[in-house]
């Protein structure tokens, strides 16, 4: 904004010093405000020193700007009194300074110093009115710092190239004046004229000398400035730095890169203006120059500090804005897959570029590998160099965005590495540390410049396994170096202060479950790694937290099962601060000792990966109180019954007495109903008269009282609602199986009774969990499917083939409850290679539309195997609440995978499904059983239990088969 | 060296070669024979000159041609108060020819000069010229610290009467001790430094990291040994000796020279640009042990110092430019005084010239001014004067 108008906004008490001021000068306000922008661009302070031809030029056009604004005023009532004091200004000024020009000029600068002076007292007060009002933010005295100095700088670069407007003029008149006068040859040499002449020259040169320096001094001042404030952006970047990698590590911070760019580029742009002026003032010493000319020894010196300036400025300009990391593992990037997408953007914070310049950006992996024998190497398969493109993202900035990005080991890479060797590799994969390096060729203004950005240092792993060490190892170095090139950290890995420590892992359990570690979890952590007495000083060695420490897992490996359990299953409970979770034996016998019977705490168990566990007080009428803990409860049981469930509805049966649920009051004090209630899955109380036909059944644990023994063992039961053993009779046949549901079964007796399987339960999938809706209790229309509405294309059988099902089969007629959601899987699509089994399978909500694609992958047996999935889970009751979550992270490789691995990879993640289905001989029995010929959904058996029966209308589904099947988590991007 | 008289210096040369010692031996003599009428020169020079310095602001020496050194220094002493008191009360030589080439009265007409006028920045011109009577040549670039020494030198030699006020306001008294490693043979060596030349390696090479490393290093005990060794009187050879050096005095200005260069196998001298960062109050009982002072607890209490000015280099060591930082006494701001060029700037900018290993030509910190925060008695020329 223009000084003048920036003064008419002060506060009045500052208005009234500027009143003052004017009023007893010589220069009228009234001037001041007709012609404040002309006034403010002359150089006044220069035109006031003596020897200064130029006071006399300003004052004149100031006459003539004063004039011509006279001229231009029209006839209007308020222009009246303006014109005539314009006027009499003119006259006034005219016949004060005519003979004493620099007066005048000294005047005016005074007046305008004196203006800025109240300028920022006025600024200053207005500041400190105003700071205590809104609490500012922290950052915000840095911020102001930097803004006011890259005002600063940009003034001060006017002023520059104002004074060297006025050397130009300066040295022109000198070059004309030596020209025309100038007569060495000395014929006039006694010609008092000429005396005089080159006595003037003399002086003119005199001038012109005194303003080289001046600008040259400007010069110097500018760039000291530019080096403060350079100064100052550089411990911001270094802030940026930092908070970047606490991000990472899942730590709070705002990587936000919009004003370090604004600041970057304004510096930037500022710096190369200067660079401009530079040279032209090397082409003034071309045209001029004389002994001991300023010019000669001074500006190289200062392009030389300029270009150190500006190409340092540049250099640390280039930042890595997004680490590397694969797309559906944002929360810990830097952990890579060999053959696995992967994206990474680097950022020129210095938003200058040419047009018409192409600059080209690169990456490269591991440009200086370190020299650890067996180092594996990588080739990035993807192109590796892009073209930042003028316009290609004006608003954006420029940036290298690298995306789908795929790694491959080099053949020879592992040279000494492998297990023939013995081992001996002194790294293992996922300690190695690998970097990406962004280069980029930049051009602007003549400068070229090659930048390097360098990523934080990433671990490569070939196996999921392998993901939960990897990722200690980048927790470890981003905690404890902040040198991003240290490739060789790992060689002699520094322990880590156990405060620094015990914040990171906080910040673990904040980021996957919302909620940090509580003090006392803190502290049983570091009695478990530090031993009874840990203090601030205290320090853990990497082998202590990565390495099996004897009991079979580490440290990490104990927590890190913990973090997957809470992700996946307990993330409210544990959000919400239900679990008490770290507490170690011992202590929770402390606190339960005085607790009333039925005080229960829920804990992660130590000595089970991955595993939760309640343990309950009981208070004998004589002895010492008892202590029970049941036997931790891990993922694959949580699929199938949820943690509150469970506690809602646990027994203890004792020989004599009914089975009781002994958990009463969470520790330390409250109903249990009271701290669980909201996260029980819904009862099916609604409606009781549809339901009246069948008897509801919910799975519940029930514990046997053992004589002796801490850790109660319990069995799955399938029960009805009033706890009576399962005592339905079919409608159709098939073999019922009261009591505990052995698992293994043969299809025929397989647990799914046609009766459970007419309870048609509106069934609506979200990703992880089954919501059974009771509004529709009885109601079989829920997900109704006559053969006929199957479309299967025939032919298509063996062949693994997608089953396309037609949205409109799967009408919730009537029932507001069914809600396909398909969006959870996208594109939707759900593995099934199924033909033979048309007659069973029931599509339910979540696969609608879903049916997946296969490409290629399946064989012959695919078909049968995800048939029996299918029906296996079908066999968990739609109550049970949790989908198999982990067979969510399943992905399905295109046509990479061959079934088998599959297969097994589904065994390891679920193992309750194991027994039920994943027997390969089930199938021939399957098929025997079900008499289906491919192809022909007409020849369905009219006695098989899973069909429709005459007298039902409805068909008799189960409805939950494949909503417990995976929603298979299919990246788009792994298709292209 | 007498002091009575100016016109006996004038034929000598300057005290001391500026390639020479950095250490100055500086001979305090009593100068208490003032004659009455010395002391009614000295009261018509301030009635002269008094008012003007009062002000003491912040006023640019155009630069001659290569004088940016010359202009830094000269800002150094003039900004300091405590030296244009001691400068104000000087005598004037008797003969035009004398007051030409004398420095501390050129020295003083420049004072007056930037302090009377309304112009920001004036031209050293005569005073120049007068230095380069005392083969201080013009047009020529110099090394601060010894610039800094010469100039020194000539105002103690050919300043008259209070000439013990600025030896008490610029010298550091340390005591030298060499040890006999075999015998209990000890030599023990009082000298007096204007500066206290600092290294910025040790003697493996390694960067020291703070001014505070600078100082300790500085006055680490040195064993002498092979080549060095020296001959012990009392073994009667040629032995291992324990050089050591004990700080005995610090003066109201202490300078610190940071010997920011290294010589090449070429013996071409580089600049070395390390980030070495200097406090702003420094503290010499904290840094030094008790075996490295010798000095009472009256003297120690005085030994807190603020800083006062910086003499910063840009460039490389052949070529380069000076500038001088300078916190004003008066109005306790720190200005940036480039030639003409004045303005004021805040710590921020001071610490800019801590350096960076990365970047050559950018200025760093040569030549360090601390001032002392409670002077132990006031200044004794006050009461003399006023």
């Amino acid at each position: 904004m223009a000084q003048w108008q920036e003064v008419q906004s002060l506060a009045n008490t500052y208005l009234e010093q500027v009143h003052q001021l004017y009023a007893g000068s010589a220069l009228p306000m009234a001037v001041r405000q007709s012609l404040a922008a002309w006034i403010e661009s002359q150089n006044w302070r220069q035109a006031a020193e003596p020897l200064c031809s130029q006071a006399r030029m300003l004052f004149h056009s100031l006459l003539v700007v004063l004039g011509e604004r006279l001229g231009s005023l029209g006839s209007d009532r308020e222009d009246f009194m303006l014109k005539h004091n314009l006027r009499k200004a003119h006259r006034d000024l005219q016949a004060e300074f005519e003979e004493k020009p620099e007066t005048f000029a000294n005047l005016v600068a005074n007046l305008l110093q004196e203006e800025r002076r109240i300028l920022r007292l006025g600024q200053a007060g207005e500041q400190e009115g105003s700071a205590p009002a809104p609490s500012p933010a922290p950052e915000s005295g840095r911020e102001q710092q930097i803004q006011q100095r890259l005002g600063d700088f940009h003034r001060a670069l006017q002023e520059a190239e104002r004074a060297f407007r006025h050397l130009e003029d300066l040295q022109d008149a000198f070059d004309f004046c030596f020209k025309v006068h100038y007569r060495p040859d000395g014929e006039r040499n006694s010609d008092p004229e000429y005396i005089q002449e080159l006595k003037s020259l003399q002086d003119k040169l005199q001038n012109l000398h005194r303003q080289r320096q001046e600008v040259l001094a400007l010069m110097q001042q500018l760039l000291r400035r530019s080096e403060t404030l350079q100064e100052l952006l550089q411990q911001e970047l270094g802030g940026w730095r930092a908070r970047q990698q606490r991000q990472c590590l899942g730590g709070p911070g705002d990587t936000n890169l919009r004003p370090l760019e604004t600041w970057f580029t304004e510096l930037g742009q500022g710096l190369f203006q200067l660079r401009q002026l530079l040279r032209a003032l090397g082409e003034l010493r071309q045209k001029v120059t004389y002994a001991r000319d300023p010019l000669v020894t001074e500006t190289p010196l200062l392009e030389q500090r300029l270009q150190e300036q500006l190409t340092h400025l540049l250099r640390s300009a280039f930042v890595v804005e997004q680490q590397p990391s694969t797309p559906n593992a944002a929360k810990r990037p830097l952990v890579l897959r060999t053959a696995g997408k992967f994206s990474a953007r680097a950022r020129l914070l210095v938003r200058l570029h040419d047009r018409n310049h192409r600059m080209e950006a690169r990456i490269h992996i591991d440009r200086d590998p370190p020299n650890i024998r067996g180092f594996r190497r990588f080739n990035i398969l993807t192109s590796s160099s892009k073209t930042l493109l003028a316009g290609d993202s004006p608003q954006e900035g420029l940036i290298c965005d690298f995306q789908y990005l795929t790694l491959k080991e080099q053949k020879d890479s592992r040279a000494g590495k492998g297990k023939g060797g013995g081992g001996e590799g002194p790294l293992v994969v996922t300690e190695e540390l690998h970097l990406i390096t962004f280069t980029l060729a930049y051009a602007y203004c003549g400068l070229e410049l090659e930048l390097e950005a360098t990523t934080l240092p990433f671990v490569i792993i070939s196996n999921n396994n392998q993901f939960s060490s990897a990722w200690a190892s980048i927790l470890w170095f981003n905690m404890l170096s902040s040198d991003p090139k240290a490739q060789q950290f790992f060689s002699s890995p520094p322990p880590a202060p156990w405060p620094r420590l015990a914040e990171v892992l906080s910040w673990q359990f904040q980021s996957v479950a919302e909620r940090g570690l509580s003090r006392d979890n803190l502290l049983m952590l570091a009695k478990k790694l530090l031993g009874s007495k840990p203090s601030l000083d205290s320090t853990v060695a990497w082998s202590k937290f990565s390495k099996d420490s004897g009991s079979g897992f580490s440290f990490w490996a104990w927590l890190d099962g913990i973090l997957g359990l809470l992700q996946e299953h307990l993330k409210q409970l544990w959000k919400k601060g239900l679990i008490l979770g770290f507490v170690s034996h011992k202590q929770k016998e402390k606190l339960l000792k005085c607790k009333r019977s039925g005080t229960f705490l829920l804990r992660f168990s130590e000595t089970v990966l991955g595993g939760v566990t309640f343990t309950w007080v009981e208070h004998p009428e004589t002895g010492p109180p008892i202590f029970h803990a049941v036997e931790p409860y891990t993922a694959s049981e949580l699929v199938s019954l949820a943690l509150p469930d469970i506690i809602r509805d646990y027994h203890m049966s004792m020989e004599e007495k009914n089975p009781e649920n002994p958990l009463k009051f969470l520790y330390p004090n409250i109903a249990r109903d009271e701290a669980f209630g909201p996260f029980y899955s819904q009862r099916m109380e609604g409606n009781l008269s549809d339901s009246q036909k069948y008897l509801n059944r919910r799975l519940i644990r029930v514990s046997s009282r053992p004589p002796n023994r801490r850790q109660t063992e319990e069995e799955l039961v399938v029960a009805t609602q009033d706890l009576q053993m399962l005592q339905l009779q079919p409608r159709g046949q098939g073999t019922q199986q009261p009591g505990g549901l052995p698992w293994p079964q043969p299809l025929g007796t397989l647990q799914v009774t046609p009766g459970n399987v007419g309870t048609p339960q509106g069934v609506t999938v979200t990703p992880g969990t089954l919501q059974v809706t009771p509004g529709n209790v009885g109601t079989p229309q829920g997900v109704t499917m006559t053969p006929g509405t199957l479309q299967v294309t025939p032919g298509n059988l063996g062949t693994p083939q997608g089953v396309t099902m037609t949205p409109g089969t799967l009408q919730p007629r009537g029932l507001g409850m069914l809600q396909p959601q398909p969006q959870s899987l996208e594109p939707p699509q759900v593995a099934s290679g199924v033909p033979n089994f048309q007659g069973t399978l029931q599509v339910a909500p979540g696969a609608v539309g879903t049916v997946q694609v296969l490409p290629g992958g399946l064989r012959g047996d695919s078909g049968t195997l995800l048939g029996t999935v299918a029906v296996s889970s079908g066999t968990l009751p739609a109550e049970q609440g949790t989908l198999p979550a982990e067979l969510r992270d399943l992905e399905l490789l295109p046509g990479g995978r061959d079934m088998q691995e599959l297969l097994q990879s589904l065994q390891e993640l679920e193992p309750g499904l194991e027994a039920a289905g994943l027997m390969p001989d089930v199938v021939p029995t399957l098929e025997e059983s079900f008499q289906l010929s491919p192809g022909s959904a007409a020849l369905l058996d009219q006695h098989d239990p899973f069909l429709p029966q005459p007298e039902d209308s409805v068909l008799p589904i189960v409805p939950s088969l494949f909503t417990d099947f995976p929603p298979l988590h299919i990246d788009p991007s792994d298709f292209q | 060296m007498g002091q009575t008289s100016g016109r006996q210096e004038r034929n000598k040369k300057p005290e001391v070669a500026p390639s020479e010692i950095m250490e100055a031996e500086i001979e305090v003599q009593n100068t208490k024979e003032e004659t009455k009428d010395v002391k009614a020169k000295n009261q018509k020079l301030t009635s002269v000159f008094g008012l003007a310095d009062l002000k003491n602001e912040a006023i640019g020496l155009y630069n001659l041609g290569q004088s940016c050194c010359l202009n830094s220094l000269l800002q150094v002493f003039l900004m300091n108060i405590h030296f244009t008191r001691i400068l104000r009360r000087i005598t004037v030589p008797p003969s035009p020819a004398q007051r030409r080439n004398n420095v501390p009265y050129q020295m003083l007409l420049l004072l007056e000069k930037m302090q009377c006028g309304k112009c920001k920045a004036v031209g050293p011109t005569d005073l120049a010229c007068c230095l380069s009577e005392h083969r201080v040549e013009l047009f020529v670039q110099h090394d601060a610290a010894q610039l800094f020494l010469t100039l020194w030198n000539l105002l103690k030699k050919q300043m008259k009467k209070p000439v013990e006020e600025l030896s008490d306001l610029y010298t550091i008294c340390i005591q030298e001790h060499l040890a006999c490693q075999k015998c209990s043979f000890e030599v023990k060596n009082n000298s007096t430094m204007l500066t206290l030349p600092l290294p910025v390696l040790d003697a493996n090479s390694h960067r020291l990291k703070t001014l505070e490393d600078c100082l300790q290093y500085f006055f680490h005990p040195e064993e002498l040994t092979g080549q060095n060794m020296c001959f012990c009187q009392q073994c009667g050879r040629k032995t291992t000796f324990l050089q050591s050096m004990k700080l005995v005095h610090l003066p109201q200005t202490l300078a610190l020279h940071l010997k920011r260069f290294c010589f090449e196998r070429s013996s071409r001298t580089q600049k070395l640009s390390l980030h070495l960062p200097f406090p702003q109050e420094l503290d010499l009982r904290e840094i030094l042990t008790e075996s490295q002072c010798q000095a009472d607890d009256s003297e120690k209490g005085t030994w807190q110092f603020e800083l006062f000015a910086v003499v910063a280099h840009s460039g490389l060591s052949s070529c380069g430019h000076y500038c001088a930082y300078i916190r004003s006494l008066t109005d306790c701001k720190w200005y940036c005084f480039n030639d003409s060029e004045v303005c004021q700037v805040s710590w921020d900018d001071v610490k800019c010239t801590y350096g960076h290993s990365n970047l050559y030509w950018r200025e760093t910190a040569y030549l360090l001014f601390y001032m002392k925060k409670h002077p132990q008695q006031p200044w004794p020329g006050v009461s003399e004067c006023l």
